[in-house]
């Protein structure tokens, strides 16, 4: 059931991003290929072409942001509800789906975005420079962490998803909250917003004074120390990634238990 | 034929009615199959649980004949028939007599209004 | 006959409000039952409570046995009062979804249905009229295999003939194995095709009995007892 769902999720956002994400493309090539072949009097063109281009960019972002929000509000909690709600299919089930499709798109839209910069400003010796520039500071930092450096990267990118689905987990709880009250539906969502998000940071201010990391002394002043510092480090990001995963789990239990037990359509 | 049925009466004894009329005007002529149940409760447009207990008394007074694998005929027995369409006939002019006493004619008047209208009728 | 719709104390207020009330009921297979009250008397409130839409207050209620989930969804075919359909899906789509989330469902019965209702599969439901899209949930609706069907208003916002071809579908439609439950206003134009009614007023039940007990022993219509009975 779930793959049916992220299918039918797909489906339905794909036809706002799509275009979007062709235009900005689209776009990005018209700009770099008016301003290659023409000259003085091509500025305007250029000009115009870029501020649509930056149109487009800026309206792609907010896309990601109004789509998530608003995908999880009609779908569920508005009439379509009736629909979604009424299909065999578990509540939990209904907010992964959005929740995975949400994190998709703001991926594939920070990529997109990546590749028409990469369309619009790369020039011919460019990627060589880059590589050029950016290995002495790999290697620089593969010295100081040595067999760490990958695993530190992986968790910097799964703390990254975490925090992103933490991110959209909270707008859903906010919402499913907000969905509690029969008046000032909306009022009650950023009440809800706001009220988690202090909860939150007080959690996560008091867990982190919990003494049960070693409190991390001075930063590394030379190579030899920082290498015994590394397991520190190791602790305090796993530490991390375990609260990311803590807020994660109070957000979905909050939308889910919302949904299972106190949805009420209109 | 098309089904009349009124709304303050059970639609259970109308549907008898109806049926019967239409075996006894040929509708469904002797011997004929019957359209399903569900057929007949649609160009009724009422409740199939309805027809269908319609139908079971019609059998039981023997004017239609379920067979097991061909579903429903009216019955060939003329007599049976007959028999019913007489049954009908007594069941109105009773209700049409005490009709008639309740206005407060006699007998014989109602005899004599009676053969004139039928005679007027003729013509 | 087994029972497919059993409410025990069934009773669900929403804060200081009341909308059911200790309601007992039963229901068997096999049965088309109108489930008639006046606006506000809690006929929603029980569809929903049915579909896991809301969740008791106190009592419960039994789908085929079960309470209210995944297993009872399966078997329940819900046609909700409101359109609840995505506007920018086609036809086609929405009947590809059904297809695809309900075991129950058949496309080919859809299909018909549309056609013989004049619509087209290729359109989206944006560019339908109110009574077109209402059309067309109803034969989504009609065209599963479940064993019991909730209709909420099935025939209010259509035309005369398509109120009379949805009224033969759902006679067609009928099975010995299947009960379908008709919430609706329109007494009148459902009563012949009824078994049997159950009246409810402000959360509770005030009457339930066969269409043809009402004919013969009040000598008047449901409609009429309706109206006498829900007096303004």
């Amino acid at each position: 059931m779930l793959s049916k769902l992220l299918k039918y999720e797909i489906k339905a956002t794909g036809r706002v991003f799509l275009p979007l994400f062709l235009a900005l493309l689209a776009f990005a090539g018209i700009t770099r290929l008016i301003a290659l072949i023409g000259q003085q009097q091509w500025d305007t063109p250029v000009a115009i072409s870029l501020l649509i281009y930056g149109f487009i960019m800026v309206a792609m972002f907010v896309m990601t942001f109004v789509t998530m929000i608003q995908r999880f509000y009609r779908n569920l909690l508005a009439d379509e509800g009736y629909l979604m709600h009424t299909l065999p299919v578990k509540p939990w089930q209904h907010i992964v789906a959005k929740l995975l499709i949400s994190m998709f798109w703001i991926v594939v839209s920070g990529i997109v975005a990546f590749i028409s910069i990469l369309i619009l400003a790369l020039e011919r010796g460019d990627l060589r420079d880059i590589v050029a520039s950016v290995a002495p500071f790999l290697r620089r930092v593969l010295d100081q962490f040595g067999n760490w450096t990958y695993l530190f990267s992986l968790e910097m990118l799964i703390g990254s998803f975490l925090t992103l689905a933490s991110g959209i987990l909270l707008i859903y709880a906010s919402m499913a909250i907000g969905h509690l009250f029969r008046k000032h539906r909306m009022l009650a969502s950023f009440g809800a917003f706001i009220g988690l998000n202090t909860l939150s940071q007080i959690l996560f201010g008091i867990l982190i004074k919990i003494p049960k990391i070693a409190p991390f002394a001075g930063m590394p002043m030379n190579a030899d120390e920082f290498q015994a510092q590394l397991p520190i480090i190791q602790e305090y990001v796993i530490y991390g990634i375990a609260l990311s995963v803590l807020f994660c789990t109070i957000y979905f239990a909050v939308t889910q238990y919302i949904l299972s037990k106190r949805l009420n359509l209109e | 034929m098309p089904w009349e049925l009124k709304s303050d009466r059970p639609i259970y004894s109308q549907l008898i009615e109806q049926i019967e009329l239409k075996i006894f005007s040929s509708v469904y002529p002797l011997g004929s199959k019957l359209p399903s149940v569900r057929d007949m409760a649609q160009e009724a447009a009422v409740n199939p649980n309805t027809m269908q207990r319609a139908l079971a008394k019609l059998e039981e007074d023997g004017l239609i004949i379920t067979h097991r694998t061909s579903g429903r005929t009216v019955t060939e027995d003329a007599g049976m028939v007959q028999k019913a369409k007489t049954q009908l006939a007594r069941e109105q002019i009773t209700e049409f007599l005490e009709k008639m006493q309740l206005i407060g004619f006699e007998q014989d008047e109602i005899i004599t209004i009676f053969n004139n209208m039928v005679k007027e009728m003729g013509k | 006959m087994s029972v497919i719709l059993e409410c025990n104390g069934l009773t669900k207020t929403f804060g200081s409000k009341t909308a059911l009330s200790d309601i007992n009921l039963k229901i068997e297979l096999g049965q088309i039952v109108g489930l008639l009250g006046p606006n506000g008397s809690g006929k929603s409130t029980l569809i929903k409570l049915a579909n896991k839409l809301l969740t008791p207050t106190r009592g419960n209620i039994l789908i085929g046995g079960q309470e209210p989930g995944i297993e009872t969804k399966k078997i329940v075919s819900y046609l909700p009062e409101r359109t609840y359909l995505n506007d920018w899906m086609r036809v086609h789509q929405i009947i590809e979804l059904f297809t695809d989330f309900y075991q129950d469902f058949k496309p080919e019965k859809a299909y018909d249905m549309l056609k013989n209702l004049n619509i087209n599969a290729d359109d989206r439901l944006k560019t339908m009229s109110k009574g077109t899209k209402e059309k067309v949930q109803l034969i989504l609706v009609m065209s599963r295999e479940a064993e019991l069907y909730f209709l909420d208003e099935p025939i209010g916002g259509v035309d005369p003939a398509a109120r009379d071809y949805i009224l033969k579908t759902i006679i067609s439609n009928y099975n010995e194995k299947a009960t379908v439950i008709i919430s609706t206003h329109l007494i009148a134009d459902i009563e012949n095709i009824l078994d049997s009614v159950v009246f409810i007023n402000q959360g509770q039940i005030v009457l339930t009995s066969t269409v043809d007990e009402i004919r013969d022993e009040k000598g008047k219509s449901v409609d009429d007892l309706f109206r006498e009975v829900f007096k303004c």
